[in-house]
């Protein structure tokens, strides 16, 4: 005998399979996920070409090549803009799934006919919720999955088991930061008299988080000043750069602090490092880095469970509920 | 009833709308916070620096100019076209839905039809509204901008810069007209309130982080640093062609640009690959929002156009 929460969750996913919300959404993302590898794609080969017509011009001269730096080529690098549009689209995707999860039981009246069954309010809840999360799953599964093969098939030297692991555990992490503003979307949707409003205010703190959080922090920082970097700009080499910023730690931490205020950072800072887009982790083994990242990985845990725990427990007013 | 009449209606409704308030007074805070946002970032690059020349000065090596002195005060602002490009383009979208979809859920639309009002009144009155609310946000956040600049230390505006910051929030105003206008239009022709409002909000997803990844190789958090958004693109063949061909479409690349050249940060190198020109483009984008929010206001069923009807 199935569960309520086991058949509300199939209901639901037959809804959004049904009216190709989940493909939409899906296709979407994907296509901004493809969008930033392509693109990435095309300005490594860039880079390769001026660097190979360099290297040729000196030799051709009798010099040496040493003297200009091979640009790097770790194939996860290229999905930088694939992590960022899930940081960003992909967050919103999830608003949106939170939003439909909630508001079509609303829209078709159907709502009052449910929980005249013999139903717990945080079953109904829990089974959305389910369903919500199973699609989310899928989607990104979808877009790594598409992005892998591009990646496989463009970079000329392959993925191996360590490429597909660590695009599994950012496929993972993905899902639990995402399941966090499909929890809020969905809790406020529930609860609030409107759904448009609920919507709104969603988007408002997407907005906030996501978007002018990261930004403000992004724009503190002294190098992103200048076009370029001021201490390109100011032709001071990196240890130098250290030296003088060690008179800038208040300021950095300050700027650090509105940054990791975000979860986005958080996500950004964990997916960045597994995958070795962060210079300083390319190349590492995959073990060390998720130990030096457990942090990031336990504010994303957290704030998916917490806020899951809170759609899913706060009370539901079933007289708004069947309002609308 | 005149088209008069169902303008003051509208605006009354609008900025009786909480969530209108709660993305205005966003907006706001964000405008103010841009002035000290770009007055502290300069203020450390040139702390930076000073700390800089101290140390090449030391080690013998030449100490090149400063780049905060070479920038005009009006960089000061680079942050406004970013905050305009996210929250005044939502501000806009959230009042041109709420403009239609505050009609069509309180079911005033079968109220009008029995009122010698005809279609166009109704559609010229809705863009009026939305036009009048643009205006006064814009005019708020220049007021903001205008004291900011007055009240920082050590900033000097020349006659030209005053010119040039007033063409900003012009083109701002515009920016932001567009978005209301496709929010009218979406929010007038879609069969739910959602849908309505989803309609715009991804199409300004894709305006903001999809067409300038393909046209200027911008990740989206580039997009987001007005400086890093003007690095030209890698000198291709694919990105001199998504250039020219898409970069008609790109609004927010057009705004972005066009604030950077009136703010004073865009690149002296800088240049538009995009087949037309980027004030056609925007000229362009602004007249079909403008007819399509026509159309969907005059061709909105006064008698069956409630969402649930």
């Amino acid at each position: 005998m199935h569960s309520p929460i086991t058949i509300i969750a199939a209901k639901d996913i037959a809804d959004a399979r049904r009216d190709g919300f989940v493909a939409l959404m899906s296709g979407f993302l994907a296509l901004a996920a493809l969008t930033a590898l392509v693109t990435g794609a095309v300005a490594l080969a860039h880079d390769v070409a001026t660097y190979q017509a360099a290297k040729a011009s000196l030799l051709a001269l009798g010099k040496s090549a040493a003297a200009i730096k091979p640009p790097e080529f770790y194939p996860l690098r290229l999905l930088r803009g694939t992590v960022e549009q899930i940081e960003i689209v992909g967050a919103a995707i999830a608003i949106l799934a939170g939003f439909r999860a909630a508001a079509s039981e609303r829209g078709r009246q159907t709502l009052a006919l449910i929980l005249t069954r013999p139903l717990a309010r945080w079953q109904f809840a829990a089974g959305k919720m389910v369903a919500g999360l199973c699609l989310l799953a899928l989607g990104l599964a979808a877009v790594f999955g598409l992005c892998g093969v591009l990646l496989h098939l463009i970079s000329g030297v392959g993925l191996g088991a360590d490429d597909v692991l660590r695009l599994a555990v950012v496929w993972a992490v993905s899902l639990l930061y995402t399941a966090s503003f499909f929890a809020v979307s969905f809790a406020l949707t529930l609860r609030l008299r409107h759904t448009s409003t609920a919507l709104l205010i969603s988007f408002t703190l997407w907005l906030l988080l996501v978007l002018i959080a990261p930004q403000i922090g992004d724009t503190m920082d002294p190098d992103n000043q200048v076009a370029g970097g001021v201490f390109a700009a100011l032709s001071i080499a990196r240890p130098d750069q250290l030296k003088i910023m060690t008179a800038y730690a208040g300021f950095e931490n300050f700027r650090n602090g509105i940054e990791v205020a975000s979860l986005t950072k958080h996500f950004e800072r964990f997916s960045f490092a597994v995958l070795g887009i962060k210079a300083t982790y390319a190349g590492l083994p995959l073990g060390p880095i998720l130990i030096e990242k457990t942090l990031d990985f336990l504010v994303i845990l957290l704030s998916a469970l917490g806020l899951g725990g809170a759609a899913l427990l706060l009370p539901l007013n079933t007289r708004i509920l069947t309002q609308e | 009833m005149s088209v008069h009449h169902i303008t003051a209606q509208s605006l009354r409704l609008v900025l009786r709308e909480p969530t209108v308030g709660l993305i205005v007074a966003l907006f706001g805070g964000l405008v103010l916070l841009s002035g000290w946002l770009g007055w502290q970032a300069t203020a450390t690059v040139n702390k930076i620096y000073l700390d800089a020349a101290a140390f090449l000065a030391a080690a013998g090596k030449p100490v090149p100019s400063n780049p905060v002195l070479d920038a005009s005060p009006l960089i000061l602002l680079r942050n406004m076209s970013v905050y305009v490009s996210l929250i005044g383009a939502l501000a806009a979208i959230v009042t041109g839905n709420r403009l239609v979809s505050l009609d069509r859920t309180a079911g005033a639309l079968p109220l009008l039809a029995s009122r010698p009002v005809s279609p166009l009144a109704y559609a010229v009155a809705k863009i009026a509204a939305l036009f009048v609310l643009i205006a006064a946000l814009t005019a708020a956040a220049a007021g903001i901008s205008v004291i900011t600049m007055l009240a920082l230390p050590a900033i000097d505006l020349a006659p030209e810069d005053w010119a040039d910051l007033a063409g900003f929030f012009a083109i701002s105003a515009l920016y932001m007209l567009i978005f209301g206008l496709i929010a009218l239009t979406a929010a007038a022709g879609s069969p739910s309130e959602s849908v309505g409002l989803l309609i715009p909000v991804a199409l300004w997803l894709t305006v903001m982080f999809i067409l300038p990844a393909l046209t200027l190789n911008l990740t989206p958090t580039a997009t987001l640093n007005p400086i890093s958004a003007m690095v030209p693109p890698p000198d291709t063949t694919f990105f001199r062609l998504t250039g020219w061909a898409l970069g008609p479409l790109s609004l927010s690349e057009i705004y972005g640009t066009t604030a950077a050249g009136l703010l004073h940060f865009s690149p002296a190198n800088w240049i538009s690959r995009a087949a037309i020109p980027p004030a056609a483009s925007f000229t362009l984008w602004l007249t079909l929002s403008g007819l399509l929010a026509l159309r969907a206001l005059i061709r909105l069923p006064k008698v069956s156009g409630d969402y649930h009807a």
